[in-house]
């Protein structure tokens, strides 16, 4: 095992400057992981009523406080898209590094363990310092957790990065499996498998997050599951549609494309079009939940203007409602990060062809245009059900409710559309670089 | 310029015509002042041992890389000095290059791949994809048309890579090392498409390459040692050539 | 090469005479020396001596009168062992180009001490590496001309990969010719 960790580390070490930019976002990443979860450990651990001044004694009650932490470990969802999108970095380069182990005569074992370090060496040091940041919080906010809370956060700093190992282990499954990997594409990459094994993650993280509110709140928090349900149903849904969508407006798209930068795109869709819906899942659950959020929020609002609340209460229920939204922002931010980085790595990853086409003289505006349109193409319909599906959830909330359907929902999907297409041409100065001809001279 | 030249290819000027190349990579110099004239139609190899600026020359002749001093000159205008915008354009309709592999894109079909030159010139999708076609039928893969490049032998990728070089009738190819990665058979028969096909359409040819019996398809040959154009050598298969063209 | 034998080779398809031989001995083997006419006859007279063929007849066709040779069982059988025979794979160094390097050497030596020039093995070897190059763009042109048929092919191939095994031993030795001056110095 030493010898493992000491080739790992060697590796890492050796490695060229997108290992740096994988290190350092998923370090980034595991901070924001560490930081949810040992603060959902925190809200968990206090026990009974008792007053914090914080929120308009939002974090008073129990029951509001299981909805807090039910926020805080649903935020971990994103989270763990943004660090599936930053284990791709440089996954190529890795597979055809293990793969040249194995052909040496590295025993599968070996691989795995050298590939679990390697995943699980940029996550410890970020789960440590999120939690040594979350210890100043504490702090500084003058909070003493009990005894078992501080067993909860010593979990969490450890579970962070085993869960990386795993994934990272999980991604390199294939080459274990063959020293030779796979030089020539002729299929696509993967199938819809990543993206349905991150909604189970999804779902098990949420399964966790009920646990952790406790199973009497649970039975009082029976609306709360409902939705978690219908949104992860719902998230099912948009991901098999973006995928479907993908494969067919790939195919269409291919035989009837008249510019040169549809074609290439359409290519690339019908070649994997999977590769969306992997990238994007996040995201899309994410916009399921805003939406649905935009319009619980207004269905709300108007069942406290209507009953006549007091000034003092209601400005603890929107204190509430507007927390909630910020984590729904903070979600769809993480999301949108990781769309970021997923393009840009696929851009890098091409870097050799792009420079070949921008040498053959395709012009980059083209093969800009190629990358943002393979971004917006599968989105738009994937985007137009997410929307659907959240109208729906917060329709039967209205519903139940006795109140008019709210109409701001409908704003939500052309709002992410547009901060998505944003996100993926934050990647194109990284086409410039990529589509160089010094590109050409490394082979 | 060797006195033979004019001699050689009377009334004719020069296609391209490098004088004084110079380009460094860091701290190596890949090239030192080399000059070199690529005649309209003639199919001209450049040899040399690995890094000796081979493939470097290939791309400051073909406007992907600027040399750092010296001049390129493609009908009048000096491509060194050209705009990115125009380079490109250059590379879209008056050049085709072709490397060792990489230049298809892994997605498209092979007729794809060659019809998008004709797209990005403005052609409809249609008329496109049968110029393509015909393209494939002259290199012999009509039969691939549907195949993407990896599920190609290397032979037919590269055989689909000349068609995508020449499909636009380009006054020049730039092939670096087209061979390169096949096997003699397969080399042959990439080597005698692209030779057949630039002859036929008039095309001049910049055949990078370390092998001689690949370097034999073409009608002259220019030795590059140390980033500069021996002399010695070429002043012999100037003539040599002459006598071969006479 | 042995001509009798290719030419036992050729009889052993039936009586043939030695015009006829010659013919096809030029359309078998493409671009080797052409075999002179005096040259096949000479060697038929030697195949009958020794009883590896003997004349079966003659006919004059209308022309001039001509003889007719056939293959005996003896020669059938001598032209089996022949063929079966492995070529010994080099079995002596022959290289003119290496000897004349290294001559060129050894005067260019002997004249630098009298003071005068003497001959260059590096410009020696880049003019070899040129008429060896123009000689493989004639053999590929050959063989790359439309319609040409696999005999040409395989024999123009013969001689290109021999000459381009040449053309990179030049090309490695003209990249240490200054170590090999030492060597032959110091010898």
């Amino acid at each position: 095992m030493r010898a493992d960790i000491r080739m790992a580390w060697t590796l890492t070490r050796g490695s060229g400057r997108g290992e740096g930019w994988r290190i350092a976002l998923t370090a980034l990443g595991a901070v924001a992981a560490t930081g949810f979860a040992l603060a959902a450990v925190a809200v968990a651990a206090v026990r009974g009523q008792v007053s914090i001044p914080f929120a308009h004694g939002l974090l008073n009650q129990p029951g509001e406080r299981a909805g807090v932490v039910l926020t805080l470990v649903l935020l971990l969802v994103p989270v763990l898209g943004f660090l599936g999108q930053c284990a791709r970095i440089g996954a190529v380069h890795r597979h055809h590094r293990m793969a040249a182990m194995r052909l040496t005569g590295a025993t599968p074992a070996q691989v795995r363990r050298i590939a679990a370090v390697e995943a699980a060496f940029p996550s410890l040091p970020g789960s440590l310092a999120g939690c040594a940041l979350f210890a100043v919080l504490l702090a500084a906010a003058g909070h003493t957790p009990p005894p078992l809370a501080w067993a909860g956060f010593a979990v969490v700093v450890l579970a962070v990065p085993v869960a990386a190992a795993l994934v990272g282990v999980l991604a390199l499954r294939r080459v274990v499996a063959s020293p030779l990997d796979e030089v020539r594409r002729v299929g696509p990459e993967r199938g819809p498998r990543a993206a349905f094994g991150f909604l189970a993650a999804g779902a098990l993280i949420s399964a966790v997050g009920m646990l952790l509110i406790g199973p009497t709140s649970l039975r009082a928090a029976a609306f709360p599951v409902l939705v978690v349900a219908l949104v992860f149903l719902t998230g099912t849904g948009v991901i098999w549609a973006a995928g479907a969508s993908a494969a067919y407006l790939g195919r269409r798209l291919t035989r009837r494309a008249r510019q040169p930068a549809v074609l290439i795109a359409a290519g690339r869709l019908a070649h994997d079009p999977w590769a969306a819906a992997r990238t994007h899942a996040a995201l899309l659950l994410v916009t399921v939940v805003g939406v649905a959020f935009v319009g619980v929020r207004a269905v709300m609002l108007e069942i406290l203007h209507d009953s006549g609340t007091l000034p003092d209460d209601l400005a603890f229920y929107t204190t509430g409602i507007d927390l909630a939204g910020t984590a729904v922002l903070v979600a769809l931010a993480i999301s949108l990060c990781g769309l970021a980085v997923g393009t840009a790595e696929s851009l890098a990853t091409r870097r050799r062809g792009l420079a070949a086409q921008a040498a053959a003289g395709v012009p980059r505006t083209v093969l800009a245009r190629a990358a943002i349109l393979e971004t917006a193409l599968p989105l738009a319909p994937a985007l137009l059900l997410a929307g659907i599906g959240g109208t729906a959830v917060c329709v039967a909330y209205a519903r139940i409710a006795g109140t008019g359907v709210p109409l701001t929902p409908l704003l939500v999907p052309p709002a992410v559309y547009a901060a998505c297409l944003l996100a993926a041409a934050t990647s194109l100065p990284l086409l410039r670089r990529a589509a160089h001809p010094a590109e050409l001279r490394f082979t | 310029m060797s006195p033979s030249d004019e001699q050689l290819f009377p009334g004719e000027t020069a296609l391209i015509t490098a004088r004084g190349l110079k380009k460094a990579y860091g701290r190596t110099d890949a090239l030192r002042g080399a000059s070199l004239d690529l005649h309209a139609g003639e199919i001209l190899a450049v040899t040399g041992t690995s890094g000796s600026g081979k493939s470097t020359l290939l791309h400051c002749l073909a406007g992907i890389v600027r040399p750092d001093d010296g001049s390129v000159t493609y009908g009048g205008e000096r491509i060194d000095r050209a705009s990115e915008e125009r380079l490109g354009e250059l590379r879209r309709t008056d050049f085709g290059v072709v490397f060792q592999f990489g230049q298809l894109i892994p997605e498209l079909t092979a007729l794809d791949n060659v019809a998008l030159p004709l797209l990005l010139a403005g052609v409809r999708r249609g008329p496109a994809q049968q110029r393509a076609g015909e393209w494939l039928e002259r290199f012999g893969v009509r039969g691939q048309a549907d195949l993407r490049p990896g599920e190609m032998s290397g032979g037919q990728s590269q055989r689909v890579a000349l068609a995508r070089a020449l499909v636009t009738g380009p006054k020049a190819v730039f092939a670096d090392e087209p061979t390169g990665a096949l096997d003699t058979l397969a080399g042959e028969q990439v080597m005698t498409a692209l030779v057949h096909t630039a002859r036929e359409a008039g095309t001049a040819v910049l055949l990078i390459t370390h092998d001689a019996r690949t370097a034999a398809y073409a009608d002259r040959e220019v030795w590059l040692r140390d980033g500069v154009v021996d002399p010695g050598a070429d002043a012999v298969t100037v003539q040599e050539a002459a006598r071969h063209e006479g | 090469m042995s001509t009798r034998h290719v030419l036992l080779g050729l009889l052993a398809a039936g009586p043939c005479h030695g015009y006829d031989l010659k013919r096809q001995y030029d359309a078998r083997f493409p671009q080797a020396r052409p075999l002179a006419y005096g040259q096949v006859y000479t060697t038929l007279q030697r195949l009958v001596r020794d009883g590896l063929a003997a004349v079966e007849g003659t006919d004059s066709d209308g022309g001039p009168e001509r003889t007719l040779y056939g293959s005996t069982d003896e020669g059938a059988r001598e032209l089996a062992r022949w063929a079966g025979e492995i070529t010994a794979p080099a079995p002596f160094v022959t290289n003119e180009i290496f000897a004349k390097v290294v001559v060129s050497i050894l005067v260019a030596a002997a004249a630098a001490r009298t003071g005068q020039g003497g001959p260059d093995a590096a410009a020696h070897l880049r003019a070899q590496r040129a008429a060896h190059m123009e000689r493989m763009r004639e053999l590929t042109a050959l063989k790359a001309a439309p319609g040409a048929d696999l005999s040409t092919v395989l024999s123009a191939d013969y001689a290109l990969v021999h000459l381009d095994a040449d053309v990179r031993w030049m090309t490695t030795t003209t990249a240490r010719i200054d170590t090999l001056t030492a060597e032959v110095h110091a010898a």
